[in-house]
């Protein structure tokens, strides 16, 4: 299902003229999520999952309610028109409520929908399936894999005359490999790709497949603290960490990793990671491509939150803005999200390593002290030592406890960015351009035996 | 007597439970209990013919509607916060199309419910098992199952959507209000998120399903700052099948104050330090560990490598059943879709077969794992344990697991308080933390909400920096008592990830308390 931006429009507004509020916000998504999976080698499951949805947002002074449906026909948006608005008359006054933005607001032109992504279907994901498969018998291997597709459109409205439109397709091509004995796993993928060419199925193929068979039969080394290459995927999963303390109000409440040291301040301004840390949202990123539209419908723009180690601004919702009197950030740390990177390859990193790991893949990261934001993880997939320059074989998975506060003072090499999803799953919108990056003394705790 | 006779508008919102959109329509205007009468019965006929028209050799069509309504009231703010389905009040309706054609599986779904629209999408679910056969090394094989005609639905004392929302709202600002006069809370959250499921399932073995399930999960998490220190302690109710009497019955107000006193201390609790202790685990906190080691790695499309590529696998492979010792002999563990109250209990799942319950290990040893129709036959086996489940109409059903217990000592065992008197040097573990584990369940480290020292048989003082290390077999085989059937309780989780694109699960876990003895403790903070 594709969705123009006069069809949207229709939508929003037969919606706004049906309310009878002081004010209306209208947020429409819909279209297609396709994916392709298989493991074993052999195709698991193939779906076309077509939604869309509004979500209603009614105003009655400080009153406002929400609803969603999925049924545009005129009988269901009245009846949830009419649930929403007997909902808000309802509820107290809320004294956070933010009026609909107003317009005029000048988005970015960003082209997110092209035709290759677009027209991405089953048959061409069954063909990067076999393509797969053939690489992984060649090699030896069992391919376990997920070809996900989105093709979908987001708009906001509302009644002070707002309107605002974003449509866009990707894909992601993402694969682990396993030896038949079980031994030995890789990983390799790429993430929200939106030239469905650059996904390059068969050379990620013998990526996971060399990584699989290169980690066989892994030895036990000591826990301990190691120098780490972190590969792109971990490291945007490692940088994913941090962004949730970059919250203006969490701080100044003083609940979060960058509150002051007295109630209602912040770090901004202090140097908390090494030079060579820097992170911004790019919004029109000509490789992310991602929304121009920030919170409520507020144009997003540019914003550096740290720069070369120094905090420089923290996410300000439009209602914690006013109440302190600062603008608005409109753009949101997930946003077209872009950490600088250096001149080093891995390869690089590796040979002026004395004695670390190449890390390809972190798991199951979760929070263990939010305030110091200390968390845990494991790592995945293969992990080789590395001794004097060399990778001298595959070792087995650690647990580490480590995070971002300690391991961005800690980085040593950075790489180029390359495009890689920062979140557990890969079903949502969060690739940002991320650097592989070498971190001295990252804290390895325990050793696990799978595979 | 139609359903339409006794559909209520809402008190709350002024919303019909049923009639709110096109396909809440329809099943207001079918009678309750007769399925082949429903309207949806021609339009799963629809489907059916369809498939079989197209050559497919197995299809079946699920149409869901989910009411997500979660009402939430943050520092005395009423506030959208998260629920079963998201913020807010949310309904979700659709259809989803499942058929296998050339060995295949193929699936599409819809929102809009029409017969145009059916055909469509049967067509585009018959396209896509074609166009996936090219890359397929085996055919999918489905174990038997009966056909059934059935209407089945979950008790409900106190149907949330009778209850009004001035009364919700009231109910929850009283405990924020109680919760900010206490000393040092900074902050207080109190919510009740409701789910009401209707689904019809009608497949080509010949088999129509209706089924309407609600589903309560109500809490308050309080936050403390003191000395410097911030922390957070929730008060856990045990989410349920069944109405807004889960909430009536929780003892919520009943607990503010020790729940804001216990976040309190817990900002001025000493480190616990690292070494070997003993712990001793609640209901509320064990939930989340047997969830982790126990219910995953035990689910059979995870050991023979579906979930390879996210989820991942096990440690258990299918030669270990009947054979591999996975803890001690008080470790019993019962899987169950039939346990009133239980998140994960239906009538029958999503490949229609009907709802069960069977041990999966007994005395430490296991002797069973969770099953569905398409993975049955990896055990031999020529029938399925049900545990096929879709979180949505829009979602690929697959396996995921049930309701899964540990079950309670016999009679003669200890008491939570028996437990801790003959505790020389422990930790009492309460309420779920931070938790993650490995990619096959080996290698787990789990925190909790609040914890306290345990000194010679006495419960002392609270303490801070607490998660231990689970290496899964040792931790089990480590387990050394648990408490008997009056200390039994069942939590759950809303928010069991799996699959790709990502479902969520609603599984319960019970379990009596448990210790399990030199265990490592603190290594996350050393």
């Amino acid at each position: 299902m594709s969705y123009s931006r006069d069809e949207v429009k229709q939508i929003t507004d037969k919606v706004m003229n049906m309310c009878q509020a002081d004010a209306v916000e209208v947020a429409f998504s819909g279209g297609e999520r396709s994916a392709t999976r298989f493991a074993n080698s052999s195709i698991t499951a193939n779906l076309i999952e077509n939604d869309q949805q509004v979500n209603i947002t009614v105003y009655y002074g400080q009153k406002s309610a929400s609803a969603t449906t999925h049924q545009f026909d005129d009988a269901s948006l009245k009846r949830t028109i009419e649930a929403v608005q007997a909902l808000a008359k309802r509820r107290p006054d809320n004294p956070e409520l933010m009026p609909p933005v107003k317009p005029p607001q000048e988005y970015l032109d960003v082209e997110a929908a092209l035709p290759s992504a677009v027209n991405f279907g089953p048959g061409e994901r069954a063909e990067m399936v076999r393509q797969s498969v053939e690489v992984c018998e060649k090699l030896g291997v069992l391919g376990a894999g997920y070809i996900p597709k989105f093709h979908w459109t987001e708009a906001t409205a509302n009644s002070e005359g707002l309107f605002s439109y974003f449509r866009y397709a990707d894909a992601s091509f993402i694969l682990t490999c396993r030896t038949p004995d079980q031994t030995g796993s890789g990983w390799a993928g790429t993430t929200g790709v939106k030239d469905i060419g650059n996904i390059d199925a068969r050379g990620l193929s013998e990526v996971a497949a060399r990584k699989a068979l290169q980690s066989r039969k892994p030895r036990a080394v000591e826990p301990g603290r190691y120098t780490v290459v972190l590969e792109p995927r971990p490291a945007a999963r490692f940088l994913q960490l941090m962004l949730g303390s970059l919250d203006a109000r969490a701080a100044e409440e003083g609940r979060s990793f960058m509150s002051g040291k007295e109630r209602g301040e912040t770090k901004i301004g202090q140097k908390v990671f090494g030079d060579n840390v820097t992170l911004r949202s790019h919004i029109g990123n000509p490789i992310l491509r991602q929304s121009p539209v920030g919170e409520d419908g507020l144009a997003a723009r540019d914003v550096t939150w740290i720069e070369k180690g120094v905090v420089k601004n923290l996410f300000y919702s439009r209602y914690w803005a006013e109440r302190q009197k600062k603008a608005p950030t409109a753009t949101t740390a997930n946003m077209s999200l872009v950490m600088d990177g250096g001149t080093a390859t891995v390869e690089e990193m590796i040979k002026t390593t004395k004695r670390g790991l190449l890390v390809s893949f972190f798991w199951y990261i979760r929070g263990v002290d939010p305030m110091t934001l200390l968390y845990t993880g494991m790592t995945r997939d293969g992990l080789f030592l590395i001794e004097n320059g060399e990778i001298v074989g595959p070792v087995q998975n650690f647990r580490w406890n480590d995070g971002p506060a300690v391991g961005f003072n800690n980085i040593s090499m950075l790489g180029a960015p390359v495009p890689m999803h920062t979140g557990e799953a890969y079903d949502n919108p969060g690739t940002a351009l991320v650097p592989p990056m070498k971190i001295e003394d990252f804290t390895m705790t325990s050793i696990s035996p799978a595979v | 007597m139609k359903r339409r006779d006794f559909v209520k508008t809402l008190s709350a919102t002024g919303v019909a439970l049923y009639a709110s959109d096109l396909m809440g329509g329809l099943i207001a205007q079918s009678p309750q209990g007769r399925v082949l009468d429903s309207a949806y019965k021609g339009l799963s006929d629809v489907a059916l013919a369809e498939a079989k028209r197209l050559g497919c050799t197995y299809a079946d069509i699920r149409f869901t509607r989910n009411i997500n309504d979660s009402v939430a009231v943050r520092d005395k703010i009423v506030v959208d916060s998260g629920g079963f389905g998201g913020a807010g009040l949310r309904t979700s309706a659709g259809f989803g199309v499942r058929v296998i054609h050339s060995g295949v599986w193929g699936f599409a779904s819809s929102p809009i419910a029409t017969e145009a629209e059916i055909r469509r999408i049967t067509a585009r679910a018959s396209e896509v098992a074609r166009a996936s056969a090219v890359a397929k090394k085996f055919d999918v094989r489905l174990s038997p199952v009966d056909a059934y005609t059935d209407y089945w639905t979950v008790p409900v004392r106190v149907k949330p959507e009778d209850v009004s929302l001035d009364e919700k709202i009231q109910f929850l600002m009283q405990i924020t209000e109680a919760a900010l006069k206490q000393p040092d809370i900074i902050r207080v959250q109190a919510q009740i998120a409701f789910d009401h499921e209707w689904k019809y399932l009608a497949t080509s073995e010949g088999s129509y399903l209706e089924q309407e399930i609600w589903r309560t999960a109500p809490g308050f998490t309080v936050t403390a700052r003191k000395g410097g220190k911030v922390k957070s302690r929730t008060f856990t109710v045990a989410p349920k099948s069944a109405g807004y009497e889960v909430a009536l019955d929780a003892k919520m107000l009943d607990n503010v104050e020790r729940i804001c006193a216990e976040a309190a201390e817990h900002c001025t609790a000493p480190p616990a330090g690292a070494g070997l202790k003993d712990i001793i685990m609640t209901p509320s906190h064990a939930m989340l560990t047997i969830h982790e080691i126990i219910a995953h790695p035990t689910e059979l499309d995870r050991v023979v490598g579906f979930e390879a590529n996210y989820a991942g696998t096990s440690f258990i492979k299918l030669e270990d059943v009947g054979k591999a010792v996975i803890g001690s002999k008080h470790l019993n563990v019962t899987c169950d879709r039939t346990l009133p109250g239980g998140m994960c209990t239906v009538g029958y799942d999503d490949d229609g077969v009907k709802s069960q319950e069977w041990p999966i290990i007994r005395e430490g040893k296991l002797i069973d794992l969770q099953t569905n129709r398409e993975t049955a036959h990896f055990m031999n086996q020529n029938f399925s344990r049900g545990c096929t489940f879709a979180t949505s109409w829009r979602n690929f059903p697959f396996l995921r697991m049930p309701n899964l217990h540990v079950d309670a000592g016999p009679a003669g065992s200890p008491t939570p308080e028996q437990l801790i008197a003959d505790t020389k040097d422990g930790i009492l573990i309460d309420g779920r933390g931070s938790y993650s584990i490995d990619q096959q369940r080996y290698n787990g480290q789990f925190g909790g909400d609040a914890f306290w020292e345990i000194k010679d048989g006495k419960r002392t003082r609270m303490l801070s920096d607490v998660t231990y290390n689970a290496i899964t077999t040792d931790f089990w085989n480590n387990l050394d008592a648990v408490t008997g059937k009056d200390s039994w309780e069942m939590f759950g989780t809303t928010g069991d990830a799996k699959g790709q694109p990502v479902q969520i699960n609603h599984p319960s876990h019970g379990s009596p308390w448990m210790r399990i003895r030199r265990i490592m403790v603190g290594a996350a903070y050393s």
